[in-house]
Formats: structure tokens, C-alpha cells, sequence
């Protein structure tokens, strides 16, 4: 979700790394793992403050589903999560920090799309969140699904692109919809409180964190349907490809994880299974972390610092958290979900 | 496919015939896939009123429509021990989702069967292997609202399985110690309605080492 701000800034940054590229003076592009190694710790750009993805206490401490990838990386590097300096970083400054070498990694609740890529010269590594818009709806309009919503009044942030998906969206359905459109998102919340709307729409992940904010959050329901698509997911650079390469693995071995019922609290007893693929995984065969310049037990030392992709949802995004934000499509492939890692091997 | 051509389950089939009722217990082989949240150690409290109206409400655990992409047909009741969620499959990517209280045999097992029979305020015969372990049960008690079946039970196949309710609501959203399938009994009295004799029931766990 954009803003006409945030685009015009984008817009700006674009140019000037397109400038800045042909100039050719970036960094130095291959050996990102060799320095983090040799530096002795992952720099890692994370949102400066989002609920459940990146959050810092009073104590310093960071939690969340971002900060737990940048622990998941920095742990099958250096078999210890600690090893991270996060770098908290606004929008406009995300992508030219992990351009200029700021961070090595960026893991912000950032949307995959074909500019960030081609035009910003960034290399997506996988899909961690699938988000998409969703709607916020008051228990008592008692409706169960997004196409109930003929003749609704929708509170919506003036200027972002779920103004264009709503109006897209009712169009589409042959659904007509009165539009109450704030400046910010807190306006948007407080109009959808007292009343002025009876549905909100935002990025479902965004609606979750919102509804704490009601004075009664059990009165609001956000409804199963997703009207677009905001695939989020951790990014490189794009002129390393060994490092891409490990990062992206290392999201696969979260979710393969998963799959093969290996979790943070098993991970010990992993490397004494008789499955082969979990022995694969474990590193007790096939000898793949050295392909990666890493040590063979990388994946597992990844899950037991951390936990399995589930564990990691469910810790700050589930069940376990004050989110409690359904799998939906960020489940198995096999439970309901799209998640889908290649095999380990 | 013919539902009447499916089989009862299959899977780890023989250990589940073995098992004597929603509460028997082997904590010995008790292996769950991914360890339970919290695990309660939460005895039966026979006697305990619960009334029909009690349902989740709030948080993760309330009835809820989700998302759900499923082959299954509509109507389809999907267990997800492991997350302590029933699915019913609603089609167009949708489902609704109960939460459920599991037993650690719901980790050990999944399965294929049908609803054989269903039942309003189910009547409660522990059987001996809890006798043993919680002596002080009753050998018989009928349905009611002190019952821990709770208000509904819908029978699994031929077997002593079953989805039923509880005189326990906190319970929903734990591995206990004995139990199969639980729901608060304003939930279970939901589903009840839903799901009529025949329904298939496709029960899945997380893998394991």
C-alpha cells in the first residue's frame, strides 16, 4: 500500500540509483557472506516499528516475524541469533540502504513487484507473508464474505492503492459502495469506530493490528477474502548471487521445516532420524552447507535457534500472539495454504 | 468417489483400533509432532455445569470463516490436530473454523472416516484404563449439562472416536490429557447442525522425526 507521497519518494529513488548505477560507483558487489563473516555479525533492515513483524522494547530487545528471519540467517551462519545488528529503516530509505551496503539484508514487510527488481536492481528471495487487502466489518452487519457488501459505506486512506482496489473490486462485482476517504489510516480507524462506515478496508495484516485498537475488538470481524495481492518477502542485492542464493534457502529450510515435523524443540533429535530427508535437512548427509560456504547442520541450527516457519508465525503473527491472524494462505501447500519450498537436497 | 466406498481410516489404523475410547492414554508413545502450546493437566470434572450457550468468542479459537484452499467437497470436515482447528469446507476457498480441545492420541494418528451416528447430550461410560488413572470417575454417567461429553457427540465410523462437546471450555486450543475432539458445547451445537450422517472426516497431524 502506497501513498501518493511515498510514490513521488520512490519515483525519486528510482532515479537516482538509476543514475547512481550508471555512474558505476557501487559497492563492492560479490562477498557479502565473507564480510558478515569477517564483521562477525548480520546487518539486517527491519521496519522501524510494525506489530507483530518488527517491534523493539524498552530493554532494546527486538521481536517479531521480520526480526525472527534476519535470527533464522544470522543463525545458520554463526549457530548463534544474536548475531544480528538491526537496522531499523523508514520506506523511503529501505531500498537505497541495502543498495549502498548499509544492510546486507532486508527484511521489512516489503512487497515483491516487478520495479523493485528490474528498476532498483534488488532480488526478492522468496515469499515469507502472502497480505493482500482485506475488509474489517462490525460483528452486527452479519456478513461472512467480501461480495456481501453491496451498498456498504467503506472508511479507506485517501491516496493508497486500496482506494483504486476497493473501486476496482466493486466494480468488478457489479456492487455499488459509498467511499469515506480520510487522510491518514487513524482517521480512517476512528471513522470505522464512531460509526461514519460500517466497513474498514486496508492490507489484511494492517486490519489484525488495528482491530486491538477498538475499545471492544471482538465486536469487528475481518472477513476471509483477499482483493489484491501484497506478496512480502526478505531482498538482497541483485549482483550477488551466492548470497541470494544462501538467503533464499534458508526461508525454503524454514518452511521445509515444517513439513518434515522438524521444529525448535526436536531439532536435537533430528540428526538421529532414520528419515532420509530429514537427515538431509539435520546435515548429517549430503553435505550441502558447504555449497552454500556454510557449516552442513545450517538449516537445522537455523529451526532450533528460532523455530520452523509455523512456530515463527504462530509466536508472533498466530495463535500465540495478540494478532491471532489466521495461516490462510500462508500455510502448507498440503494444509490449505500456497507455501511450497523446493526440496532440500 | 463413493463415500460409502471409503474405507473407515487407514493410516496408522491398527494403533487406533487399539485405543479404547476418546480417553485412553499412552503418555509412553506419546509423540507429538510439533510439541502443543501448552499441554493443560486438566482431570474430568464430572458434575461441572455447561450450559448450551457457551461458545468461544474471542481470540484465535472463536468460529470464525478463513480462508482455505481444499480439493474436498463442501460440507468436508477437516481436523488439524497439530493447530487444535476443525475445518468445515465451505467451497470458494473458504471454511469455517472451529477451535478444538485434542488428545495426545490426536497426534499419533490421521485418518479417513464418516460421521456414523450423532447424538444430543450424549450419555459417558469412561472405560477401565481411566477408571484406573482417575478412580474416582463414575462407571456411568447420563448426558447433561454436568456431562463431560457436553451437549453434542458426533460418532466417528465404527470406532469410539468422536467430536463432541465439553463441560470444559477452557480446555479449547490444548492437548489434554484424555479426550478426543472437543468443542464448547454452543460450538459443538453449531456444527451439529451442519453436518449430517455420512460426512467425511479427514483427520491430519504434523509429521514426525
Amino acid at each position: 500500500m502506497l501513498n501518493a507521497s511515498q510514490i513521488a519518494i520512490r519515483c525519486a529513488l528510482a532515479s537516482f540509483l538509476a543514475l547512481v548505477l550508471g555512474m558505476s560507483v557501487l559497492p563492492a558487489a560479490a562477498g557479502t557472506l565473507e564480510s558478515v563473516k569477517q564483521r562477525g555479525t548480520l546487518q539486517c533492515g527491519v521496519s522501524e516499528g510494525l506489530f507483530g513483524f518488527s517491534e523493539r522494547n524498552a530493554q532494546d530487545a527486538w521481536s517479531g516475524f521480520d526480526v525472527d528471519f534476519c535470527r533464522a540467517v544470522a543463525s545458520a551462519i554463526f549457530d548463534d541469533p544474536s548475531k544480528v545488528t538491526f537496522v531499523p529503516l523508514s520506506a523511503g530509505d529501505r531500498f537505497s540502504a541495502l543498495r549502498t551496503g548499509r544492510v546486507d539484508l532486508l527484511s521489512r514487510n516489503s512487497t515483491w513487484t516487478l520495479e523493485r527488481e528490474a528498476g532498483l536492481g534488488l532480488a526478492f528471495v522468496g515469499i515469507t507473508y502472502h497480505d493482500g487487502q482485506g475488509f474489517m466489518v462490525m460483528r452486527d452487519l452479519n456478513v461472512s464474505s467480501a461480495l456481501e457488501l453491496n451498498n456498504a459505506k467503506v472508511c479507506v486512506e485517501t491516496g493508497t492503492t486500496s482506494q483504486l482496489n476497493l473501486a476496482d473490486f466493486f466494480r468488478a462485482n457489479s456492487m455499488t459502495f459509498e467511499e469515506r476517504a480520510f487522510p491518514t489510516a487513524g482517521e480512517a480507524l476512528n471513522a470505522f469506530q464512531s460509526g461514519q462506515c460500517n466497513v474498514l478496508t486496508r492490507d489484511q495484516s494492517a486490519l489484525y493490528a488495528e482491530r486491538l485498537k477498538l475499545p471492544r475488538p471482538k465486536d469487528a470481524i475481518i472477513l476471509p477474502d483477499v482483493i489484491s495481492k501484497e506478496p512480502l518477502g526478505p531482498v538482497t542485492r541483485a549482483d550477488d548471487f551466492a548470497w541470494f542464493t544462501l538467503v533464499k534457502w534458508v526461508n525454503f529450510a524454514l518452511v521445509n521445516a515444517e513439513e518434515l515435523g522438524i521444529s525448535s524443540k526436536n531439532a536435537a533429535e533430528a540428526t538421529s532420524s532414520g528419515k532420509p530427508d530429514v537427515r538431509r535437512f539435520a546435515g548429517v548427509e549430503g553435505g550441502f552447507g558447504k555449497m552454500l560456504g556454510l557449516d552442513d547442520a545450517w538449516a537445522l541450527r537455523a529451526v532450533r535457534a528460532v523455530g520452523n516457519y509455523a512456530e515463527i508465525y504462530e509466536r508472533n503473527l498466530g495463535v500465540e500472539s495478540r494478532l491471532g491472524i489466521p495461516r490462510g494462505l500462508n500455510q502448507l501447500w498440503s494444509m490449505g495454504g500456497v507455501l511450497y519450498a523446493p526440496p532440500l537436497r | 468417489m463413493n463415500p460409502r466406498r471409503l474405507p473407515l481410516f487407514y493410516g496408522i489404523a491398527g494403533a487406533w483400533f487399539a485405543l479404547v475410547a476418546c480417553v485412553a492414554i499412552s503418555q509412553a508413545h506419546a509423540q507429538a509432532a510439533r510439541a502443543a502450546p501448552e499441554t493443560l493437566q486438566v482431570l474430568d470434572e464430572p458434575g461441572r455445569i455447561s450450559t448450551e450457550e457457551v461458545v468461544i468468542t474471542d481470540g484465535p479459537y472463536a468460529r470464525q470463516m478463513v480462508f482455505f484452499r481444499s480439493n474436498e467437497a463442501p460440507g468436508t470436515l477437516v481436523i488439524h490436530t497439530s493447530e487444535r482447528f476443525l475445518y468445515i469446507v465451505q467451497g470458494n476457498n473458504r471454511a469455517l473454523r472451529y477451535g478444538i480441545g485434542v488428545g495426545r492420541e490426536g497426534f499419533q494418528w490421521s485418518g479417513l472416516v464418516q460421521v456414523s451416528r450423532k447424538g444430543e447430550w450424549p450419555d459417558w461410560r469412561p472405560p477401565p484404563e481411566m477408571i484406573a488413572r482417575q478412580p474416582y470417575l463414575p462407571r456411568f454417567m447420563a448426558g447433561g449439562p454436568g456431562n463431560p461429553m457436553g451437549a453434542r457427540a458426533l460418532y466417528l465410523g465404527s470406532t469410539v472416536f468422536r467430536i463432541h462437546g465439553t463441560n470444559q471450555p477452557e480446555t479449547i486450543g490444548h492437548a489434554i490429557s484424555s479426550g478426543c475432539f472437543r468443542l464448547a458445547n454452543g460450538d459443538i451445537i453449531d456444527l451439529y447442525e451442519r453436518v449430517p450422517v455420512g460426512t467425511k472426516v479427514v483427520v491430519r497431524h504434523g509429521a514426525s522425526l
